[in-house]
């Protein structure tokens, strides 16, 4: 297959080749290796990339991605980070203008009479950069003769990847890992790893989240040997029974194979002492090609896992070639029970109250490019502020964030990576006349790639209590289609999406909560005085900009007055800006929207955490600290 | 003349009302419409006249919900205010504006047990209104001061009203009894009172410089400074200025910038190296809000109406 540059253009091209999404657990050949921690069955390909920068695909290196290709040229970059911070495409911040607003007159694909499909929108745009990456590499000895994938974490907007000359496929759905087989090509020694990345798509319809926008790799690329035998996916659902003090848990795998042979495969369940509670066997059946195997079994005595009480299970699936132990996968579980009962959400027989925050990624020297120290740092100012719920806004964040909120009992609103916001709301208006994804059939299948990706990835992880569609993307058929696509799962938690407010005929079928943004206290209380339908939430409210954080009280003397209202996430937990040596002093600032001559521009709206653009706490967090810890 | 020692030496001057008295010296000037010099122990507390404030730096909120073009006009008043009167009173009797020819018949220094000084200020806000600063200093040189903002039909809504210190050099510290942190009428809850020492007067570090670093509730507080602009001056040690509840609590913030300074800066690297120490008592504070930052107003309750009247005192020390 050869790549196509027109599939920027088409919303009904958002992967090709890519593997399925499948659970984020981790891997090993053996016990002791799992022991040891480091995987070898891992290579990072993080670090310095051959580059170079274009202004659009006209002016790209065409076959740069050939071996022989002279790339005597490129720059070097280093991986992951954001193309416009290594100084190559302008820095932008807006809200919920696209980017071409004022430059280019757009309609998403089949949007409106006369919008057309888009043929060109992207790939012969004047303005659209072109990222292309090149990385060679040999494979680390444990790698050599495994099926090989690779995985991107991360990658803003759209990318294409070839290996030494050959196409191997296309991503979009830039938050979520879009993983690759390279078996077919790889070599043991002078591999040539091609990524042409794209500013723009018809992703970028769907990515116009409020943040900088940026382009490029900016989380970890990692090799992965994959056994011969394989968990290539696993579903694991504790369940607490309704007496609190007892459990089920029901074990789906998936496993991939290269070989002919008698596999089986284990369930092991032990407590933090490390008591083997359970160890079942697993039957696997080869259900047209994939070897697939389910076990449920009751658990008699479980700790339910909760915010005070985050008590997490050791499980491992063990994968045996005839007698032989040849992986396994080991992965925390939390027994818990969420539940609406009479308009109420309950976690484990227990009235849920959110005390939350919505978080971005977000490094003022790097953007969006973080690291385990920022992750860390910010779970401890969760812990330590008495919160207990945090919203990926406005989508899936990187994985390890996820295995700290179930160590830490932080309950988690996955958001979906969508946010359509300047396709409906203009001047403050609500205007949907050219909404996508809408109701559009083209727009359809993206949409929900993007939820599958989401749910995939993340639902092993006990703290994941909600999904969310994505943010501000107005309402139709095709957020009504994602719904159903995580309603189908039928996994206990419950799905979250705002914009039923703005278009209330799809207020049954897009939400199991009522969400609103920013409603003031009265107005909160005027829908649950109302023959309220749902129970309440606010997945945004106290908007933390600059000097702010006044009035807290009001809001929260809500959850003691109505059942109903479960609390809420405070908008938001970081400021985003960028540090930048100051042009007359040379000393280090924080800059932005507009601060780099990018117009039009949203200027300082971008600066509303709890915590400044360096992580130091705002002098308002002592009243966050105090209302949340009354609440939590 | 023993009892001299617990007697104010007054000084009436042909600009000025001098207030001495042992570890005191207090400047009352006609001609700069304000208390001139404030030194205690030989060490100058003043850069120039206190003045009635009425402007806070807008904060995100504020812009947002566009409390500037409907309150702007303070701005200009906190910036540009005219000194319409002065009385002087000493021991219950009143000198009027005690300049010459008038004060000829002083022939000499006086001595009192108490002296009042009382301004009054006229906005330039249309309608105008008018301020009363009234200085009362005891024979043992504490200042009482009593500050009445007369409320006016038609005034818009004031952000903040309190009298504006500037000191000639920049404070080192300052510590005072009364809530952590920076705290605003809405949001002061999880504030724990107690005495606290500030080492470092910088503004909050917000994205966009803006109204910061407010104390509500205050029992006491002492701004610390060592340094001078007096090129005579050899004694680097540590220098107290205490300002003391009076009635009530009062609020204030030390910075080292006036609202209109912060006002004009859309990053902190704008704003000038700190040389100064701006300290503002306040009487009245308006609250920060946090609905949103796109148009919802502060709750009705932290706001200042500028219609009624507003007393306020507290203690120079």
């Amino acid at each position: 297959m050869q790549a196509n540059i027109k599939w920027l253009d088409n919303p009904e091209v958002f992967r090709v080749n890519q593997a399925d999404a499948h659970s984020d657990h981790n891997y090993f050949m053996n016990y002791a290796e799992l022991e040891r921690g480091k995987n070898k069955l891992l290579q990072s390909l993080n670090g310095q990339w051959d580059f170079q920068f274009s202004i659009n695909t006209m002016e790209r290196p065409q076959e740069f991605y050939q071996v022989d290709y002279d790339r005597s040229s490129f720059d070097k970059i280093m991986v992951p980070g954001h193309i416009e911070l290594a100084g190559y495409d302008q820095i932008r911040y807006i809200n919920t203008l696209y980017p071409w607003e004022g430059k280019k007159y757009l309609r998403g694909a089949h949007s409106i009479e006369g919008a057309g499909d888009g043929a060109g929108m992207f790939s012969e745009a004047e303005y659209n950069p072109v990222g292309s990456y090149v990385k060679t590499f040999d494979l680390d000895s444990e790698l050599v003769d495994k099926r090989i994938s690779i995985c991107f974490e991360g990658v803003e907007e759209a990318m294409y990847v070839w290996l030494n000359g050959e196409f191997i496929g296309y991503a979009e759905d830039s938050f979520t890992p879009s993983e690759f087989d390279l078996t077919p090509y790889i070599k043991e020694k002078n591999n040539v790893l091609a990524v042409q990345v794209h500013k723009m798509s018809t992703a970028a319809f769907l990515e116009d989240q409020d943040f900088f926008r940026f382009f490029g790799i900016f989380r970890n690329v990692t090799l992965k040997a994959i056994p011969d035998i394989h968990v290539q996916d696993m579903w694991i659902q504790p369940i607490l029974n309704k007496d609190n003090a007892s459990g089920k848990i029901i074990v789906d795998v998936k496993v991939s194979s290269t070989k002919d042979c008698a596999k089986s495969a284990k369930f092991v369940l032990a407590d933090k002492a490390g008591n083997k509670l359970l160890c079942e066997s697993i039957t696997l059946a080869d259900v047209s090609g994939i070897v697939e195997g389910t076990l449920t079994v009751d658990v008699e005595t479980v700790i339910p896992w909760d915010n005070h009480s985050p008590y997490l299970y050791d499980t491992y699936i063990e994968l045996y070639d005839g007698k032989q132990l040849v992986e396994v996968v080991p992965y925390k579980v939390g027994f818990r029970r969420l539940e609406i009962i009479d308009k109420v959400m309950y976690l484990n027989g227990k009235r849920l109250v959110l005390v939350g925050v919505n978080r971005h990624e977000w490094s003022a020297k790097t953007g969006r490019v973080i690291g385990m120290e920022e992750m860390i740092s910010d779970m401890q100012c969760v812990k330590r502020n008495n919160i207990n719920a945090v919203r990926t806004c406005h989508y899936p964040d990187q994985i390890p964030w996820y295995y700290m909120c179930d160590e830490a009992g932080v309950y988690l609103m996955s958001e979906t990576n969508l946010e359509s916001h300047g396709s409906f709301q203009k001047l403050g208006a609500i205007e949907p006349s050219c909404n996508v994804p809408g109701s559009i059939p083209q727009w359809r299948e993206a949409v929900i790639d993007r939820a599958r990706n989401n749910f995939e990835t993340f639902k092993n992880h006990t703290s994941v209590l909600f999904w969310s569609l994505g943010n501000e993307s107005y309402a139709g058929d095709d957020i009504e289609a994602m719904n159903k696509y995580f309603k189908d799962k039928n996994d206990g938690r419950l799905v979250h999406y705002e914009s039923s407010y703005y278009n209330r005929a799809y207020e049954d079928t897009i939400s199991d909560l009522e969400s609103r943004m920013y409603a003031k206290p009265e107005d909160v209380e005027e829908y649950l005085r109302n023959s309220a339908k749902k129970p309440y939430i606010l997945c945004e409210f106290m908007h933390d900009m600059g000097n702010s954080m006044g009035g807290l009280g009001s809001y929260m003397k809500l959850i003691d007055k109505y059942d109903m209202y479960q609390g809420g996430f405070i908008w938001d937990f970081i400021d985003q800006a960028i540090m930048v040596k100051d042009e007359v002093t040379g000393k280090e600032v924080l800059r932005y929207g507009g601060d780099f001559e990018d117009r039009p521009a949203d200027y300082e709206f971008s600066g509303n955490g709890i915590v400044f653009a360096d992580r130091r706490e705002k002098p308002a967090m002592q009243e966050v600290r105090y209302y949340y810890g009354l609440y939590i | 003349m023993d009892c001299t020692s617990k007697l104010l030496r007054v000084v009436y001057g042909d600009f000025t009302l001098g207030v001495h008295g042992e570890g005191f010296d207090y400047i009352f000037s006609y001609a700069q419409g304000g208390l001139e010099s404030l030194v205690k122990n030989g060490y100058e507390w003043l850069y120039r006249c206190p003045k009635p404030t009425f402007w806070r730096a807008l904060t995100d909120n504020d812009r947002g919900s566009k409390f500037h073009i409907k309150s702007g006009s303070w701005l200009a008043a906190d910036v540009f205010i005219d000194c319409k009167e002065v009385e002087v009173i000493t021991d219950g009797e009143s000198q009027g504006k005690p300049c010459a020819p008038d004060n000829n018949k002083y022939g000499g220094d006086v001595f009192a047990e108490n002296v009042v000084v009382k301004y009054v200020y006229e906005t330039i806000t249309t309608p105008a209104t008018t301020v009363e600063v009234v200085y009362s200093v005891d024979n043992k040189g504490k200042i009482t001061v009593n500050v009445s903002y007369k409320g006016a039909q038609g005034l818009p809504e004031l952000p903040v009203f309190g009298l504006r210190f500037i000191m000639p050099t920049l404070a080192d510290k300052y510590m005072y009894e009364g809530l952590s942190g920076e705290t605003y009428p809405d949001r002061m809850a999880g504030a724990v009172k107690g005495v606290y020492e500030i080492n470092n007067l910088s503004l909050t570090p917000y994205l966009v410089p803006q109204e910061c670093g407010m104390r509500m509730d205050t029992d006491w507080l002492e701004v610390s400074r060592r340094t001078s602009l007096n090129n005579s001056r050899k004694n680097n040690s540590d220098q107290i200025l205490r300002i003391e509840k009076d009635k009530n609590t009062f609020a204030f913030s030390c910075l080292p910038y006036t609202a209109s300074e912060i006002e004009n800066a859309m990053h902190h690297e704008e704003l000038p190296p700190a040389r100064r120490t701006v300290l503002c008592v306040y009487g009245a504070v308006r609250g920060v809000g946090g609905i949103d930052s796109w148009g919802s107003d502060v709750e009705k309750a932290y706001h200042i109406n500028a219609e009624e009247d507003i007393h306020f005192s507290f203690t120079i020390c």
